[in-house]
């Protein structure tokens, strides 16, 4: 008899896909687990989010490239479909190198898991604070932003990078500071 | 006031875990823990709550006070 598969709406999460997660099921993401690997990932997560974020100024940084306008028009879309792309792989890659505990319910952890959890989520917090004070003094001082106007610097990408930011930090924090066992 | 930090727990999980032929995934079945987490523990990484250090030293047929100790244990003891 199948036991049914609770999800979590508030955690956003199966409860078969963190079991999945946390007994190492699938051996083929094993080369994710290992610290290095996943400061790597960390690292490259943090190079993409940023590649979103530069998105909103992309207006900028083309007239500077002399590109003619129907190559404007391609290059910046699909520079955009493969940068968001990339680090929803990237996301998905860094919730699997953390075997999900960033996301994980109370009761599919032990006491340890949610202490680091925990753990995580409170230097998440600082960190995020730090991103969004950046932005605020970015927003001030640098290009102005037109929050989804199609001429000027469109802020939809500086938003689209600080939601993907919300969402994987306490994972991101997670992969950089566990150690191997 | 603020608390102290964390004081280390000295433990002898692993020798009493090999002493019993068990395997860390085993240990962790037994104790209702991810194995990971005795992986920590045998380091002394983690300090256990009670109740866990009480699971631990049942699962391995030991007294709570013969597995743990806020003093290194002395060598071959």
């Amino acid at each position: 008899m199948s036991k049914k598969n609770k999800i979590y709406w508030f955690e956003g999460v199966t409860e078969k896909g963190v079991k999945s997660l946390l007994t190492d099921e699938n051996s083929k993401y094993r080369w994710l687990r290992p610290q290095r690997n996943r400061r790597v990932l960390v690292t490259l997560m943090v190079v993409g989010l940023i590649a979103v974020a530069m998105g909103s100024y992309w207006p900028n940084l083309k007239t500077n490239m002399n590109l003619s306008s129907g190559a404007q028009i391609i290059v910046y879309s699909v520079t955009a479909i493969f940068v968001i792309f990339a680090v929803l792989v990237g996301y998905l890659f860094l919730r699997i190198s953390v075997r999900g505990i960033g996301d994980a319910p109370d009761e599919l952890l032990d006491e340890r898991q949610i202490k680091v959890r925990d753990t995580s989520f409170r230097y998440a917090y600082y960190a995020m604070g730090y991103l969004i004070a950046g932005l605020l003094i970015l927003m001030l001082s640098g290009p102005e932003l037109k929050l989804f106007e199609p001429d000027g610097n469109d802020g939809s990408y500086v938003i689209i990078a600080v939601v993907f930011a919300f969402s994987s930090m306490p994972s991101m924090v997670l992969a950089w500071r566990e150690r191997d066992i | 006031m603020s608390r102290n930090p964390e004081e280390p727990v000295y433990n002898r999980i692993e020798e009493a875990r090999v002493a019993l032929g068990l395997s860390r995934q085993e240990l962790a079945d037994m104790a209702g823990v991810h194995y990971q987490t005795i992986g920590y523990l045998e380091r002394e990484e983690y300090s256990p709550s009670l109740v866990l250090a009480i699971r631990i030293a049942k699962s391995l047929n030991q007294e709570v006070s013969e597995l743990f100790s806020l003093t290194p244990f002395k060598k071959g003891k």
